[in-house]
């Protein structure tokens, strides 16, 4: 019997230890696959210079500057929507059937796929706004994408915030919106950064949303405003496997600039995961 | 209103929802006393406590009845912002609950936020220390973690926040209950030190806490107020049974 139940629970333990084995392999193996092809174009040069001979040669400069702009506009534009709206939704508005419904709406603008995202900025911020392919049509439409995460994210974060912090604070004779600004947010902010972390990846990583919106094909002149159209590294790289001039010829810059948007998408990350380090510490309770 | 009456409950009825918590209360607070309210688990005295500072109105669906006086006018009164109402009638709750912030600034969020307060916050930190016999445990770790300090010193910090705001009124809803005897015995002098300058409405199942710190005691039961006396009648010579029942413990 005894015997029975251990070799259950080992059976178990090795079943899940084999899945996490599985993601990690995998995880590593893409890592190292990109690795392998594209760090002999890694250079200085490629990082810091424009492309030249038709994209064959040189280096994805305005790229990684475009993709940096692009991630940057939409944390700008997400984030601070994304918790106004999640504040709204904990901490402000009477649970009720409209509150529910807004909630479904915003789990079905997660599961809508980004391309539809692209349409929507290419109609409404390109158009009908007349911002026309730039970095603020982009910014937006990437900031929308991301939206859900982020007050998806909010939202948790918020309400972990121990209820009895609202009290002591409201019990002082404080207003409502104080309280929420001066101790539930900065309290729930760690939470919010890192759920938001998923969302900044992803708006560095999509191809679709910045097709229409944002990308060029290929300008050496780096943009000098808001509505200048900007080079981007997934954008990019779609481009040097698809219709470049000569694919095969541009098969190491390709992975080349796969490894710099992984390396781009993994700093971003780590930078936000500095931040929220850096504000947890004297946050127990 | 006599001079010497500082809350005046006329005719109360609480709701969540559909349930009634508390019955037609009719009652007076007597200013700069302890003034305690004891009855079993569910019988409405933090509701009651919750009702003098409108904290309750933060649950969805409550609705009051009745008048509540504070100052001569009806705190529930539409005109009248709840915010207003919370800076004059502290609380201090069951489990202490400080701010995740340095000592420091849990004293001096309120009065900082608070735009009738004029003057240093030096001070005003210093004297609300003083007054919660905090001061000389952490005058010099100031800027320390609130969150360091033992569950008896997060207490008292909790009343000196209260107390920075300067209220007319302390509520304490079972202060010391989460507290080792040691705390206890020191939150009980302090509340006796307080009530010179501040009135003190505390909830307590403690009875010998209750005989020992209060000059008033209500009893309450399933939402209804039994008896309301001085402390010294309800305990040696109360006029309801139910009451006498209740304080001699035979039942709970
Ligand atoms: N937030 C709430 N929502 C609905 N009903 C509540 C709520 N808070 C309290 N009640 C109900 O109101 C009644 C009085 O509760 P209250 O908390 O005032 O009792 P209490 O005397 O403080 O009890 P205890 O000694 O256990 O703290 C109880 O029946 C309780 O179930
Ligand atoms: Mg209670």
């Amino acid at each position: 019997m005894m015997r029975w139940r251990y070799l259950k629970q080992s059976a178990f333990f090795a079943l899940v230890r084999a899945s996490a084995l599985i993601i990690t392999l995998t995880l590593g193996g893409i890592i190292l696959y990109i690795l392998m092809h594209g760090y002999s174009v890694i250079s200085w040069e490629f990082i810091t210079k424009p492309p030249t001979d038709s994209m064959t040669q040189g280096g994805i400069m305005p790229a990684i500057l475009g993709t940096i702009y692009l991630t940057l506009g939409a944390i700008a534009i997400g984030l601070p929507l994304g918790v106004a709206s999640a504040i709204y939704l904990t901490e402000y508005a009477i649970q009720g059937r409209m509150i529910r419904l807004i909630r479904v709406g915003i789990n079905c603008l997660a599961g809508v796929p980004s391309v539809v995202f692209g349409l929507f900025g290419l109609a409404f911020f390109v158009i009908i706004f007349k911002f026309g392919s730039s970095i603020l049509a982009g910014s937006l439409t990437l900031g929308f994408l991301i939206l859900p995460t982020i007050i998806g994210a909010s939202e948790e974060a918020l309400k972990s915030v121990p209820q009895t912090f609202r009290e002591a604070s409201l019990a002082l004779g404080v207003s409502k919106w104080q309280t929420t600004y001066r101790i539930v947010l900065p309290n729930a902010l760690p939470g919010i950064l890192t759920g938001s972390i998923l969302g900044i990846g992803r708006a560095a990583g999509e191809t679709a949303p910045i097709m229409f919106t944002a990308a060029a094909f290929f300008t050496s002149k780096l943009p000098s405003s808001i509505f200048d159209e900007v080079m981007a590294l997934p954008y990019h790289i779609y481009v040097l496997a698809t219709a470049g001039t000569n694919i095969e010829a541009t098969r190491p810059i390709q992975y080349g600039t796969v490894l710099v948007l992984v390396a781009v998408v993994l700093g971003i990350n780590l930078v936000a995961i500095l931040i929220r380090g850096y504000m947890r510490r004297n946050k127990r309770w | 209103m006599d001079s010497n009456i500082i809350i005046k409950l006329n005719n109360v009825n609480f709701y969540y929802g559909n349930n009634r918590a508390l019955t037609d209360i009719s009652m007076t607070f007597r200013k700069n006393k302890v003034t305690a309210l004891i009855g079993p688990s569910g019988c409405g005295k933090s509701t009651l406590l919750r009702l003098l500072n409108r904290m309750n109105d933060l649950i969805d669906g409550t609705r009051v009845e009745g008048e509540i006086l504070f100052e001569e006018k009806n705190i529930y009164d539409p005109e009248i912002d709840p915010v207003e109402i919370r800076k004059k009638v502290g609380m201090v709750f069951q489990k202490p609950n400080p701010f995740p912030k340095t000592i420091y600034n849990n004293i001096a969020y309120g009065p900082k936020l608070a735009s009738n307060n004029t003057g240093d916050i030096n001070t005003l930190v210093e004297q609300s220390l003083k007054q919660a016999v905090l001061w000389d445990e952490v005058k010099d770790i100031l800027n320390q973690s609130a969150m360091k300090l033992s569950g008896g010193q997060q207490q008292r910090l909790c009343i000196a926040r209260a107390l920075a705001m300067k209220p007319d009124i302390l509520l304490m809803d079972e202060p010391t209950s989460a507290l080792d005897p040691i705390s206890t015995a020191k939150i009980e002098e302090l509340i006796e030190e307080l009530k010179k300058n501040y009135t003190i409405i505390i909830v307590t199942h403690n009875m010998q806490q209750a005989a020992r710190i209060s000059d008033e005691t209500a009893f309450f039961y399933l939402g209804n107020l039994v008896e309301y006396n001085k402390t010294e009648k309800i305990f040696t010579n109360p006029d309801v049974k139910h009451t006498e029942d209740y304080i001699t413990g035979r039942f709970g």
